[in-house]
């Protein structure tokens, strides 16, 4: 059981400039499920017509139809540009923790890719603060409800991006440390099952664990599957309601 | 393969994730959002003019069917006026033609009955003169016999009586 190491993403090679930027899974990754979501987009949106003749299209219509729905449901009516961000939230995200069913390493266990995000976030949430109550009204929204309470305030302010992030981060990583702990005890439950069996089946249990067959998939559908797109749907619901909270407060 | 800490933070792993997600949202709404909203918005556009045309056929067909309704009321009304106006006229046609006849009539009578005073008139005056005729030749065979002044007033005014 001593090989098992849960590390970061595996640094791929390192761009030498500004002291060597690494380029790891994570970045390869992104940009594989950045593709994909590309190529998804250009084939369902193809030879679109008024009257949907391709189940492509209707695939394509209901996505935006309920991406939208969301947004005009959880944000106002005056968000509704924020349909694209919202719908690049869900599918970046549920795409990346989706990529551990292939045994990819998921982008979204990188804490640097949800901390990129949740920080986009808060960007968009003091944006909106101060444009709707100026920069004044909004360093004094800090002092509110009483100036003894400043503190505490800054510290819930900054905590959102940071929860956000942490939030999705140990989601998926949890995924991932169970999974290879999964696999790690079922490659040894393996060898104490079959090992003692003698000559070539005994090594081959060593070799080729067949336990990791069909048990990790049952895990899976919690892990990756349903956690993947719960994960992602909150992020999306948070970053709505987060905005939308700051451009009505005050 | 060396690989990161489990938890570690690098600046341009966030600033690549940020652009990441800028460029997806960038993507999603140049090829998945534009051409679908688009295409949402000819269909409602579409149905909006089917509607608009379906509404604008039914008003127009109801006009229609007000006006001919209208026309033929005043069709029939107009017949009721023809019939009326007509049988108004042969009445009075009649009335003239019976007052006409009456008229006509009237004058005939009286122009016959004229006539018929006339020709008594012409045939009493052709009586008297016959019978002055007829008494002059009486008296002259009276004369030949040569009676009396007072007899023969006395033939002529018997004969006259006895006519």
């Amino acid at each position: 059981m001593d090989n098992i190491s849960i590390t970061g993403a595996k640094i791929l090679f390192e761009i030498p400039v500004f002291g060597g930027i690494p380029i790891t899974e994570t970045q390869v990754n992104s940009w594989i499920v950045m593709a994909i979501l590309t190529l998804l987009c250009i084939f369902l949106t193809r030879n679109l017509s008024v009257k949907p003749t391709t189940k492509r299209q209707i695939v394509a219509e209901w996505i935006v139809e309920k991406v939208t729905g969301l947004v005009k449901a959880n944000m106002s009516e005056k968000f509704s540009h924020y349909t694209p961000f919202i719908a690049a939230i869900l599918g970046l995200s549920a795409m990346s923790s989706l990529l551990s069913l292939l045994g990819m390493y998921p982008p979204t266990a990188d804490l640097n890719t949800v901390a990129g995000w949740a920080i986009l976030v808060f960007v968009l949430i003091t944006y909106y603060k101060i444009k709707t109550s100026g920069f004044l009204g909004y360093l004094k929204g800090y002092t509110q409800p009483i100036p003894v309470l400043t503190p505490f305030n800054i510290l819930s302010e900054f905590s959102t991006p940071i929860s956000m992030a942490f939030r999705h981060f140990g989601n998926v990583v949890s995924g991932v440390v169970i999974s290879t702990m999964l696999y790690a005890a079922l490659a040894s439950f393996s060898v104490v099952l079959f090992g003692w069996l003698p000559g070539i089946f005994g090594q081959l249990a060593e070799w080729f664990p067949i336990l990791q067959i069909g048990i990790p998939a049952v895990f899976s559908i919690y892990f990756d599957i349903f956690s993947s797109c719960m994960q992602a749907f909150i992020f999306s619901m948070l970053t709505m309601l987060y905005v939308s909270g700051a451009a009505e407060s005050d | 393969m060396e690989a990161l800490e489990l938890i570690s933070i690098n600046a341009w792993h966030t600033i690549a994730a940020i652009c990441n997600l800028l460029i997806l949202t960038w993507v999603f709404k140049r090829f998945l959002f534009k051409p679908v909203q688009k295409i949402l918005a000819e269909r409602q556009a579409q149905v909006d003019s089917m509607y608009r045309e379906a509404e604008d056929s039914r008003t127009a067909a109801e006009q229609d069917r007000r006006e001919y309704h209208e026309k033929l009321e005043n069709a029939e009304r107009e017949v009721e006026d023809i019939i009326k106006s007509a049988t108004q006229r042969a009445e009075k046609m009649g009335d003239e033609i019976v007052a006409e006849a009456n008229a006509k009539a009237d004058a005939a009578i009286r122009k016959a009955d004229a006539d018929i005073a006339q020709s008594k008139k012409k045939a009493v005056n052709e009586i008297k003169n016959e019978i002055a005729g007829i008494s002059v030749s009486i008296a002259e065979k009276v004369v030949e016999r040569e009676i009396s002044e007072k007899d023969h007033e006395a033939i002529i005014e018997s004969f006259i009586e006895q006519l």
